[in-house]
This record gives structure tokens, C-alpha cells and sequence, in this order.
């Protein structure tokens, strides 16, 4: 197979059947069930630990109300992670690229959380549309640059995501395209693009973390200026 | 209840249904976890994980090439099949190829550097986890220990009971003794004191009488002597003196 650059964020078909459903599901095969015993095995005892861990540290901040929205934060972060960290195996195709599904989960998380707040308290949720200590001129021009901002806000979640990971994808295709064509003629630079290109691999790995880690942030913050 | 309304409308309702969608909904309402689950203790899980090559193909595949190949078996598998799919230009090098190699390369470092920690950590947790329960049962044993411990004591301290009446009856005694002692004293003292006070009262009246009747004797002795008496006396002491100082003179 010849593939161009873009070839890896085409939504997977077998004969116009979507697969994009199979690409989403997958990474959830990774994670063990429930286990009905008590002393686990390794992989179910970290992975117990390690949700528990950042279920905790995300609802430090939220009060008591907020934290019905633990388990889609949970489940959301893992999600994210699985799946940004699969597409950087070769071959693989990351959903998380395709602007319509970060814009897909972004914006009704975030409506969630502007309705959640209009309606349990509604002036509130309109108060933070000023400030404190702002000086009573700018009050006007401010509170449209609020407006502004909070409807920016979906687009900077979904947008920040896919930015984040077709650029690093796309890179890596680049760099290691200049491997490959370096090769033949000129193997010292080849060798140091390598170097680049491993020194890029651990950076996506990072990335993929964090950017997962970095959207259920924001939401578990937005959440928390809401409830 | 609902469910049991459910179930009987159920038979309808599949019916009514078109054959390709029945089925499917037949299949999707089975009830799941209706049964009492094993309530017995589980197998133990297997001390290790199932031995890996070359962290990806099982050893049994290489048991199983075994006895018709030898030890290079696998290997010269593996080896003809990548450069079969090499040189027929089914698997063809491109960009994802390096990508790819370098991406498992930073895996398998990462795993070979941080794998045996991660795998101690894991293992720690466990083991927190059995102290803990481990830590409730010898508490309890503890202290069921230092229970009987004590019950030995007291049972030890009733034995010496006997003894310990012994004082107290010994202790009692006195006590009574000395308080009859106290109370016979002072019974003694009242009496001595009232006895003492009729003596005096005796020796008061006999005092008195005595000396009135000095007085009296003495008074009526004076009234008696007369003039005449008085005269007679005087002269008789005066010639009795001369004779006695004739007398001493004499002696001399």
C-alpha cells in the first residue's frame, strides 16, 4: 500500500461500512473486568489503583453535587487515553483526529455544565460572566468578552485536541519520511533525524497523555465553577 | 412487578415484530445474573502468568514446533515468513515502518527500564492489602491473649483468698478489741471520778465539823474561864517557873 500523509486520518471503511464505531470500542478491550476476587491480579490491582487515585485528585476541587460527574469524567479520561495512545502504534487510526468526534464530546459536556448551572443557580452562573474588582466602566465591553469566551469554550476543547494530536501524527509522518528518503544517500543525517524522530515519539507519547488529562481538566473546572 | 408484566407481554410483542428484528430483541432482553452465584471459595489464581518469548509468542508454540523442528524451528519460521512478505512486496517499507520501529523501540525501553518497579509497586498494594487484614486478626488474637492473661491472674488472686480473710478477721478482732479496751477505761475513769467526789464531800463534811466543834469548844472554854480562875492560874505558872528555874540551875 502506497499511503499518502493523509491516509491515516481517513474514518476507516470495508466497503462503505463505518468502522469508526470497532476504532472506538477497541481500546476498551484492553482494560480486565471487575474481578469478584479480593487480591487481584498485577494488571487489575494498578489499574483499580490508578482510577481510584484520579477519580480522587479530579473531585478534590468540586463539591458534593458535582461529584455525580465522576464517573463520566473517569471513564472519559480513559477513553481519551486509550485511544490517543493506540494511534501511535503504525497502522492504527485515532479517532480523536477527527474534529467531529472531540466537537461530538466537548460540546454537549460543556452545555452540560452552563445548563447545570443556569438552572441550580442561576445568578451565580451569571456572575462569573463578570469578574470581581473590575472597574464599573469596563463593565459593559467585559461582560461580552465573557460571553465571548465561555462560547469559545467547547471550540478550544474540541479543536485543542485534534489540533494536538493530527499535528504530532503528522509530524511523525514527515520525519520519518525524511528517514526513509535520507537513507540511501545520506545515512549520517538519516541517523540524526532518527534521533529526532525518537526524541518526537517520547514527546507524542507525553502529549497523548496530556491532552487527555488536559480536556477532563477543563470540564472538571468549568464543572466546578457551575455546581 | 413491572418485569412480570413484562415478561407475560413479551410473546405478544416479539410477534408484532418484524422476523429480522425479533429475533435480535429476543436475544437482548435475555435477564442476565439471574442465578445465585458461586458462593465458594475460587480457585487460586496461578502464580505466574503464562510463560512469553520475546515478551510476544507463548513458549507452548515453541513446544509445539519442538519435536518436528528443533530449537531453530520458530526461529527460521519467523525469519522465511517476514522476508516472504518482504520480497513479495505484501508488507511494504514505508514512513509508518520506521515510525512504527521507533515507537516500539521507546515501548520496549520504557518496559525494560520501569516494568520490574511497576510490577513491585503492584505487588506492594497486594501485600498492604493482606497486612491489613492480617493486622485485624493478630490484633484481636492479641488481645484475647492478653485477656486470658488476665483471667490467669484473677484466678491466681482468688486462691489467696483465704488468707486475705484471715487479715481481715484478725484486723476486725483487734479493732473490737481495742474499742472495749477504750470504752472500759472510760467507764472505769467515770466511776473513779464519781467515788473521788464522795470522798471529798466525806472529808469536806468531816473538816467542817471538826472545826466547828474547835470553835465551839474553844469558844465555850473562854466563856467558862472566870476571872478567878484566870488569877489562880497566872500565880500557879508563876511559882511553877521558879521551881523549874531552881531546878536547871541545879543540873547545872
Amino acid at each position: 500500500m502506497n499511503l499518502t500523509f493523509f491516509d491515516q486520518f481517513m474514518s476507516p471503511q470495508i466497503l462503505g461500512i463505518p468502522l469508526t464505531i470497532l476504532a472506538l470500542l477497541t481500546p476498551s478491550i484492553i482494560f480486565p473486568t471487575q474481578n469478584t476476587r479480593w487480591l487481584t491480579n498485577r494488571f487489575s490491582t494498578l489499574q483499580l489503583w490508578t482510577i481510584n487515585s484520579f477519580t480522587k485528585q479530579l473531585m478534590l476541587p468540586i463539591n458534593k453535587t458535582g461529584h455525580q460527574w465522576s464517573i463520566i469524567l473517569t471513564s472519559l479520561m480513559t477513553m481519551l487515553l486509550m485511544i490517543n495512545l493506540l494511534g501511535l502504534l503504525p497502522y492504527t487510526f485515532t479517532p480523536t483526529t477527527q474534529l467531529s468526534l472531540n466537537m461530538g464530546l466537548a460540546i454537549p459536556m460543556w452545555l452540560a455544565t452552563v445548563l447545570t448551572g443556569l438552572r441550580n443557580q442561576p445568578t451565580t452562573s451569571l456572575g462569573h460572566l463578570l469578574p470581581e474588582g473590575t472597574p464599573i466602566l469596563l463593565t459593559p465591553i467585559l461582560i461580552i468578552i465573557e460571553t465571548i469566551s465561555l462560547f469559545i469554550r467547547p471550540l478550544a476543547l474540541g479543536v485543542r485536541l485534534t489540533a494536538n494530536l493530527t499535528a504530532g501524527h503528522l509530524l511523525i509522518q514527515l520525519t520519518s519520511t525524511a528517514v526513509l528518503t535520507l537513507l540511501p544517500t545520506v545515512p549520517t543525517l538519516s541517523l540524526l533525524t532518527m534521533i529526532i524522530l525518537f526524541l518526537l515519539t517520547i514527546l507524542e507519547l507525553a502529549v497523548a497523555m496530556i491532552q487527555a488529562y488536559v480536556f477532563v481538566l477543563l470540564l472538571s473546572l468549568y464543572l466546578q465553577e457551575n455546581t | 412487578m413491572l418485569s412480570r408484566l413484562g415478561l407475560r407481554a413479551a410473546p405478544a410483542a416479539l410477534k408484532s415484530l418484524a422476523p429480522s428484528l425479533s429475533v435480535g430483541v429476543l436475544h437482548a432482553s435475555r435477564p442476565f445474573h439471574t442465578g445465585q452465584h458461586c458462593l465458594a471459595p475460587l480457585p487460586p489464581l496461578p502464580e505466574k502468568g503464562g510463560q512469553v518469548r520475546h515478551g510476544l509468542i507463548p513458549e507452548e508454540f515453541f513446544q509445539f514446533l519442538y519435536p518436528k523442528t528443533g530449537v531453530t524451528g520458530p526461529y527460521m519460521l519467523g525469519t522465511g515468513l517476514l522476508f516472504y512478505l518482504l520480497s513479495k512486496e505484501i508488507y511494504i517499507v514505508n514512513h509508518e515502518t520506521i515510525a512504527g520501529a521507533c515507537t516500539v523501540g521507546v515501548l520496549i525501553y520504557i518496559v525494560k527500564k520501569y516494568g520490574g518497579d511497576v510490577a513491585a509497586f503492584a505487588d506492594r498494594l497486594n501485600e498492604e492489602k493482606v497486612a491489613k487484614a492480617l493486622a485485624v486478626k493478630n490484633d484481636s488474637i492479641n488481645h484475647l491473649e492478653s485477656i486470658i492473661e488476665q483471667e490467669k491472674k484473677e484466678q491466681w488472686r482468688a486462691e489467696g483468698r483465704s488468707y486475705l480473710f484471715d487479715a481481715k478477721r484478725n484486723n476486725i478482732a483487734m479493732l473490737l478489741e481495742t474499742n472495749y479496751r477504750e470504752r472500759l477505761l472510760t467507764v472505769y475513769n467515770e466511776v473513779k471520778k464519781r467515788l473521788d467526789y464522795q470522798i471529798a464531800v466525806q472529808q469536806l463534811t468531816r473538816r467542817k465539823e471538826q472545826d466547828h466543834m474547835i470553835n465551839w469548844i474553844e469558844k465555850n472554854v473562854a466563856q467558862s474561864i472566870t476571872a478567878q480562875q484566870e488569877k489562880e492560874s497566872i500565880a500557879k505558872c508563876i511559882s511553877d517557873l521558879k521551881m523549874l528555874s531552881k531546878s536547871p540551875q541545879a543540873a547545872v
